[in-house]
């Protein structure tokens, strides 16, 4: 996908509006569990990550209340969801609109492009963030990945979710208006 | 060496996903390093375990496309176990060739694994008949990955006077010092790419943010400072903005990246056995798309067709979408 990273990729108004009634607080043992099954079926990707998998990332979507504190320790992994008051100590601060972050994580976009025009922004150890970024690159993750999926239905979650997000993102930047008045 | 058989494409993977897109795109070749300090590309999270190795060695095989094994750093003194290990494991794992710039290393090759080929990597800085015949005669080396320092004139001089081929650099980051003699970084940051792997450390980079936009440091020097909202860049020294008097300006290198699509007809009619694309830090992304993009250009000037479109094609992917020929067209000589 081809996505100007100056282009603002914040959730709408409206969205962000009818959010803060959920804090996102069942998401944190939820993605706990999800992160410790992948590094079960695929501890390679973990690995990858050295020593710094003992490192805490706080990741904080800018356009939603919440903000998610991950140690990627393959099977002892953990997520924790807060309010944007309640961030703990941290190595690396990773913040940027939703769909972008997850755009990194499926490796639909490049996060070196996007933190070099600034359309994420990351403090605290460059090294923990560069491993992060390696390992997240050839794990070539895709949400049934996450969700512990297989076979059709994984295929199906895939095209889905994947697509959606793509949508998303094309309605959020005007993107998608864009292509259509080209064509 | 002149060369009249097609021209190989060397193309670069940091990870076993991008050796994959690599052999996927069309490489005929793809260079890659253990995750260690043996590479010239020690960077935290990126490179192979010796079991990623052979698997990738098996995938790209069953493509028909060769492994190259990047064990470029200078061994350390009186601790040459894991140079040699490295070397060991590349051979057993069925590496094409190794590419190597240290004496012991390119010594333990050549007496230990006399069958794996050897090439020499651009860390040696070998740009002479000279230094070139003394490898080839020494080690057996039987290829030299050419410094950047060279006009296409001279690498048309040099391929007629040496026995081995040469390979030349065309896409990616350019590093303007003589490669292997380059101590920026070690005295900034007390780790060099030459000894550790890492030239800039990431454990040594910090952004800071203050009111006036984010200031890019290296082991506590600012190597460049952005207004908010400006793109930033990695703090790699020789590409940093500096101040001299009230003039800042980028004093090394301007941050460009060298592309010498378009002199693909002529490096092969200087000889040039196979051109190497840089880029083992960054993503499938930009590997598919360069590698596409060169493949097709690769295929063009051996049939003998204009293959001058790169330039455009590519430019979104170079530092800075600014690009050179570097020192391939010396047009100020
Ligand atoms: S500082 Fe620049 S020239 Fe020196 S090794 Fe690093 S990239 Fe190359």
């Amino acid at each position: 996908m081809v996505l100007d990273p100056n282009k603002d990729a914040s959730l709408p108004e409206p969205i962000r509006r009818f959010l803060p009634a959920f804090s996102g607080r069942p998401l944190g043992p939820l993605l706990t569990q999800a992160m410790r099954s992948l590094a079960q079926r695929r501890p390679e990707a973990f690995e990858r990550l050295g020593e710094f998998c003992k490192a805490h990332f706080l990741i904080d979507p800018t356009d939603l209340p919440f903000i998610f504190h991950v140690v990627p320790d393959g099977r002892a992994a953990l997520v924790h969801t807060t309010g944007k008051n309640g961030a703990l100590p941290s190595d690396v601060v990773i913040r940027g609109p939703i769909l972008l972050l997850l755009g990194i994580l499926d490796g639909s976009l490049d996060g070196d492009a996007l933190f070099f025009h600034r359309a994420i922004s990351v403090s605290g150890r460059t090294e923990a963030v560069v491993a992060l970024r390696n390992a997240i690159e050839d794990a070539e993750l895709r949400p049934s990945d996450l969700l512990g999926l297989g076979g059709n239905v994984a295929r199906f979650a895939d095209s889905g979710i994947l697509g959606g997000l793509s949508l998303a993102r094309q309605i959020v930047t005007g993107t998608h208006r864009r292509e259509r008045t080209d064509s | 060496m002149t060369t009249s058989s097609r021209m190989e494409l060397v193309c670069p993977a940091g990870t076993p996903s991008a050796l994959r897109a690599a052999v996927q795109a069309g490489a005929d070749s793809v260079y890659c390093g253990f995750r260690d300090e043996t590479n010239a590309r020690n960077f935290p999270g990126l490179n192979f375990s010796p079991q990623e190795l052979a698997e990738g060695v098996r995938f790209a095989h069953a493509h028909g496309s060769k492994v190259l094994v990047a064990i470029n750093t200078f061994a350390r003194a009186g601790d040459t176990d894991p140079w040699r290990r490295a070397a060991d494991t590349a051979a057993s794992c069925g590496a094409n060739a190794v590419i190597a710039a240290d004496i012991a290393v390119l010594d333990h090759m050549a007496t230990q694994h006399p069958d794996t080929r050897l090439h020499l990597s651009v860390q040696a800085a070998a740009a002479t008949p000279e230094s070139i015949g003394f490898y080839a005669d020494a080690f057996n080396v039987r290829r030299v990955v050419l410094p950047r320092v060279l006009s296409v004139q001279e690498i048309a001089a040099l391929n007629r006077a040496i026995t081995v081929e040469t390979e030349a650099f065309v896409f990616g980051g350019l590093c303007v010092m003589i490669e292997g003699r380059c101590y920026l970084s070690s005295y900034a940051a007390g780790r060099s790419p030459n000894l550790n792997g890492v030239c800039s450390p990431p454990e040594m980079v910090s952004y800071d943010e203050d009111r006036d936009g984010t200031a890019a440091r290296l082991a506590g020097f600012t190597i460049d400072r952005y207004a908010p909202g400006e793109p930033a860049g990695y703090p790699t020294l020789c590409k940093g903005r500096f101040k001299a008097g009230d003039k800042a300006g980028y004093l090394f290198e301007d941050p460009v990246s060298l592309n010498a699509g378009s002199m693909i007809v002529a490096f092969r009619a200087a000889g040039v056995t196979a051109l190497k694309i840089e880029g083992r830090q960054r993503g499938k992304g930009y590997v598919t798309e360069v590698v596409r993009a060169f493949r097709k250009a690769v295929d063009a000037a051996e049939q003998g067709e204009d293959a001058t479109e790169i330039d455009s094609i590519l430019a979104s992917l170079s530092e800075g979408g600014r690009q050179t020929t570097g020192a391939y067209r010396k047009i100020w000589r």
